[in-house]
């Protein structure tokens, strides 16, 4: 039983970080359509910046999460600006043109930080780094659960945002039908710039969080991208709240499937998933529940 | 139309008679590696440029007919040559069912299941150890020393592949594959079974993309569910040298294929050692580049654009 | 369109033409090593580089072989074992080297061995261990570095005489050097009469181990048995220190766990885990602590034994070129098969034993991370230190 409840705990914790990448990719799946496969190169770009900060500066991984996501949502806003949104206009045989786009904005970004701080791993080493406090028989990683926080807390603001404001409200009206939106007098452009800004704002802050549990080399993106998108399709495009419940999911089911089915098959369970929501539940669990 | 002739004729005698041209293996294995690709992203494209159906999953059928080779020394200790003969055919085993969960998926979700797939297989091929081998991959000893036999059965397969290609697009298939393309409801409307093509067009791409798994497993005598079932290495690549090259050309993937080996070989090798070293770490990144330039300004690929190109670069007036 | 692919075509060629001619002064002995530059290994390539370069320089720098400098090509296999055999035939068709060294992975000095063993090149591993490489007959293939399931030998007896477990649990990466390493380890536990628990493999990478650890510590063996790369193992140390994992040792098979990296980056989870070892700078073969202690004072890092593999490599690649007939295959094979000396890695003698051929029979110790330094503990009459059993790890972390 002990194993199961901490496994349980640890996928939960886990989840909490899946989910702020998650969510980040959600709104900007939801709202442009874009599939941004780069979305872990800037999760790693965000994890260099607050590597700098820690080592020059001494600034927390949590403090520097206040500086790494303006940086993020800056980069953000000149890749939809100058690379993403000139495609929309330009006539090919494929339409998955963009999505090649973030490919090799993912590649260029990987290399550009490979030639700044060459492939060694690096990691912060914070007081609080391997701290676990106990209920119980059960462990809980301090860190994850500030990560669990945290991600609670953006989620929160974020819904408050895209609910409440003016800006949050033409998001979701792009993202529901650009061209009506266009029509209601929303600078669709404008938003499009804004929303990347934004998501890649979300996944800077996981990176900050993740920064003092895990590692750090120019590579590490890749594998986030793809749980981002198994969260992204298992929540439902542009759902805040799809997005925690999916990301939680995901890392229950990966916890579960590497303790009782193997630790090799960890992986895979997201990837199947990722099929059969696809296929059996277009929409993700969005289509379940209405929001 | 004559000089497209004489054209593909000069090329024909020149990869012919190639390996006796240059001697040197390096080179050799260069081409040969780049003839592999030229097979591979010719079947993306077929797929993806003609009847799109953007696939980001093919390495599923570069990997396993790489795998059936393997296994066939491993398992059934018999050559891996028959690989060759058998793994296109194990691929399009596997593209049966890879059709049958993806093809009710449209555009950009049919790329993410094609890419979920391929991991998925990756992954499968990692654990199951009693058939794999797992992670520790399989190493059999080359049948030939010399390059020369690689190289002509690899310029066979991919002569082959273009060939049956063209073939295939001159012909009615080639039109509903195209119709599927432009608009998939349209085409289907108007009485085309539009699965049944798509299925046809997969398990084209699927047979050639499992055949040079298989060439691979015979030639470089070593895999292992990381190098053939790669994302980056296998899947994007495939994709890069169709864009690159020029989707839904018949030659745009040949010329992708060399210009992308050229180009990774070029810059890792450091200009062939007359750059500083390190120009060598930059390959990767003038890959990126590549690829934001190429979509940006010549999405269409180095075919595709060629009438844009020549007017950039020679200043000359399209013709009327 | 079609004169592009004709100029496309002919601009290719001329560049190979180009290419091909360019060439550097032939004067020098060239000797092809692959090693990870760059990748997930590229931590214990650049030491085994950094080693290979002051060997180098010392051993021009006493003349050479016979007044010709030696040069040492140095390639990148980036970990990956198809890139380790297309650089290994450039080596040998484009560079014309003489014999080749290196091999890091397992999973690349297989692949690799196996093209040199077509070509006819001789090839001499240093730390490539898995028992495989040398178990094909190949006979131009010798390895200084003993085989993975000879690691834990010292190990083995450490626990027989003195930690005496019941129980192991096993965790280990899984490429070749992970998997056999895992699996003979098993077959010694087994043979002794300890019951392995649990045996998992894990691809190398991950974030989260708390799942089969949690497993690990409901189990509660006495031993944890793990064989990773140097990232993993920090990370298992540090998610076994957050779940309380308190068995009677943990233990690292080598690779990740000599690295100062793994005590960099676990910290306080790293202390007082014991690990096998090839080498140890209080070792006592002439060379071995001068050479520690250069290499500290040269690159400012502490070394460990993949880099003594290296140098002591770069040793008998000199020796072997010293004594040779001629620089053709045949004769270097042979010159390295009449190998007999002794570096400051221990003595090196190429001979055939249990189903291996061409193999040296080293010695393996154990070390013990104690305050944040790495010490030799075992043998007794070797070590530098007393080893510390037992150990109270709730304790050790500060709870």
């Amino acid at each position: 039983m002990t194993v199961f409840l901490q496994t349980l705990v640890a996928g939960v914790l886990i989840g909490g970080i899946y989910s702020l990448i998650g969510i980040g990719m959600t709104l900007i799946m939801g709202v442009m359509g874009i599939i941004n496969l780069a979305h872990g190169q800037l999760m790693m770009v965000a994890m260099y910046i607050t590597l700098v900060l820690f080592n020059v500066l001494h600034f927390d991984p949590y403090i520097s999460l206040f500086v790494a996501m303006p940086c993020l949502f800056l980069l953000g806003v000149l890749i939809q600006k100058f690379l993403l949104n000139p495609l929309m206009k330009i006539e090919s045989i494929l339409p998955e043109n963009q999505v090649l786009m973030t490919v090799g904005i993912g590649m260029v970004l990987t290399e550009i930080i490979r030639f700044i701080f060459s492939s060694d791993y690096k990691s912060v080493k914070t007081p609080y780094s391997s701290s676990a406090f106990f209920i119980g028989d059960i462990s809980f990683s301090l860190p994850m659960c500030i990560a669990f926080g945290v991600a609670l807390i953006f989620t929160g603001l974020l819904f408050w945002f895209l609910l409440k404001t003016d800006i949050g409200r033409s998001i979701r009206a792009t993202a529901q039908d650009k061209d009506a939106a266009t029509l209601m007098g929303v600078n669709t452009g404008r938003i499009t710039v804004i929303t990347f800004g934004l998501g890649s704002a979300l996944v800077a802050a996981a990176g900050s969080l993740l920064l003092p549990i895990f590692y750090l080399f120019p590579d590490v993106g890749g594998p986030f991208t793809l749980k981002a998108f198994v969260i992204t399709i298992l929540g439902g495009l542009g759902s805040t709240v799809g997005a925690i419940v999916g990301g939680v999911v995901l890392g229950i089911a990966e916890s579960l499937g590497a303790t009782y089915i193997g630790m090799g098959y960890k992986e895979m369970v997201g990837f199947v998933i990722f099929v059969l929501v696809l296929v059996f539940l277009p929409g993700g669990l969005k289509r379940l529940t209405k929001i | 139309m004559k000089s497209k002739n004489i054209t593909l004729i000069i090329l024909g005698i020149f990869f012919l008679l190639f390996p006796f041209i240059i001697k040197s293996e390096y080179y050799q294995h260069l081409v040969i590696i780049a003839l592999m690709w030229v097979v591979i992203g010719s079947s993306w494209n077929l797929l993806a440029g003609y009847t799109g159906q953007v696939s980001f999953g093919h390495a599923i059928f570069f990997g396993v007919g790489a795998y059936t080779a393997g296994i066939f020394v491993t398992k059934l200790e018999i050559s891996a040559w028959w690989g060759m003969l058998f793994g296109g055919f194990a691929a399009m085993l596997i593209a049966l069912f890879v059709g049958w969960v993806c093809f009710r998926l449209r555009g950009p979700y049919f790329a993410l299941a094609t890419l979920a797939g391929s991991e998925i297989i990756r992954l499968v091929a990692t654990n199951w150890e009693s058939l794999t081998d797992g992670m520790v991959g399989i190493l059999i000893i080359q049948s030939f020393r010399s390059k020369l036999p690689y190289y002509y059965i690899v310029l066979g397969l991919a002569a082959a592949c273009i060939y049956a290609i063209h073939l295939l697009m001159k012909s009615k298939w080639g039109y509903y594959f195209v119709s599927i393309r432009e608009d998939q409801d349209a085409a289907e409307s108007l009485g085309i079974n539009t699965t049944l093509y798509k299925n046809i067009s997969l398990l084209i791409s699927a047979f050639f993309a499992g055949s040079a798994g298989a060439f691979y497993m015979n030639y470089m005598a070593f895999i292992d569910p990381h190098v053939v079932f790669s994302l980056h290495y296998i899947s994007i690549m495939a994709i890069l040298v169709g864009i690159v090259g020029g989707v839904a050309t018949i030659m745009g993937p040949a010329v992708g294929a060399f210009v992308m080996v050229g180009v990774q070989e070029t810059f890792r090798s450091a200009f062939f050692g007359v750059a500083p070293r390190w120009i060598s770490e930059a390959h990767a990144l003038v890959f990126g580049l590549l690829v934001i330039f190429v979509i940006m300004f010549m999405a269409n690929g180095i075919v595709g654009d060629w009438g844009k190109i020549k007017r950039v670069l020679l200043g000359t007036r399209p013709s009327a | 369109m079609k004169k592009l692919i004709l100029v496309t075509v002919l601009l290719f060629s001329l560049g190979l033409l180009a290419g091909h001619g360019i060439s550097f002064a032939e004067d020098t002995i060239k000797v092809g090593i692959v090693l990870p530059l760059t990748g997930d290994q590229a931590k214990f390539g650049e030491i085994e580089k950094l080693s290979f370069d002051m060997a180098l320089e010392e051993i021009n720098g006493k003349g050479g072989i016979k007044g010709k400098k030696i040069e040492l090509v140095i390639e990148d296999d980036t970990g990956r074992p198809e890139v380790g055999r297309s650089v290994v035939e450039k080596l040998i068709t484009k560079d014309k080297v003489v014999m080749i060294g290196g091999g890091y992975s397992s999973s690349v000095t297989y692949a690799v061995a196996g093209v040199c063993q077509q070509n006819q090149m001789p090839f001499l591993i240093n730390t490539g261990a898995a028992d495989k490489i040398t178990e094909q007959k190949w006979d131009y293939i010798f390895r200084l570095n003993p085989p993975a399931s000879k690691y834990s030998a010292s190990v083995e007896e450490l626990l027989a005489e003195v930690i005496k477990p019941k129980t192991v649990t096993i965790l280990h990466e899984n490429s070749l050097f992970g998997t056999s390493s895992a699996k003979s380890f098993e077959k010694s536990c087994e043979k002794a009469g300890y019951k392995v628990l649990l045996k998992q493999g894990y691809e190398a990478g991950g974030i989260d181990f708390k799942p089969v650890l949690t497993q690990v510590k409901q189990l509660n063996p006495d031993v944890v048995y793990m064989v990773s790369y140097v990232m993993d193992a920090a990370l298992i140390m540090k998610q076994s220190k957050e779940l309380k994992i308190n068995p009677k040792m943990f233990i690292g098979g080598a690779a990740g766990f000599t690295l100062p990296e793994f005590q960099q980056n676990a910290g306080a989870a790293s202390e007082k885990i014991i690990s096998a070892t090839l080498w140890h700078q209080v070792l006592p073969f002439p060379g071995a602590m001068d050479y520690y202690n250069k290499f500290k004072a040269k690159f400012n890092k502490e070394t460990e034994y993949h880099g003594a593999e290296a140098y002591a490599a770069a040793y008998v690649i000199a020796d072997v070129l010293n004594r040779t007939k001629s620089l053709k295959n045949e004769d270097i094979k042979k010159a390295l098969s009449e190998t007999d000396m002794m570096t400051a890695f221990g003595p090196v003698k190429f001979t055939a034993w249990d189903k291996m051929t061409n193999q040296n029979k080293a010695s393996s110790y154990v070390v013990q991370w104690i305050d944040g330094k790495l010490e030799m503990v075992w043998p007794k009459n070797l070590a530098a230190k007393p080893f510390v059993f037992p150990v109270n790890w709730l304790k050790v972390w500060g709870y």
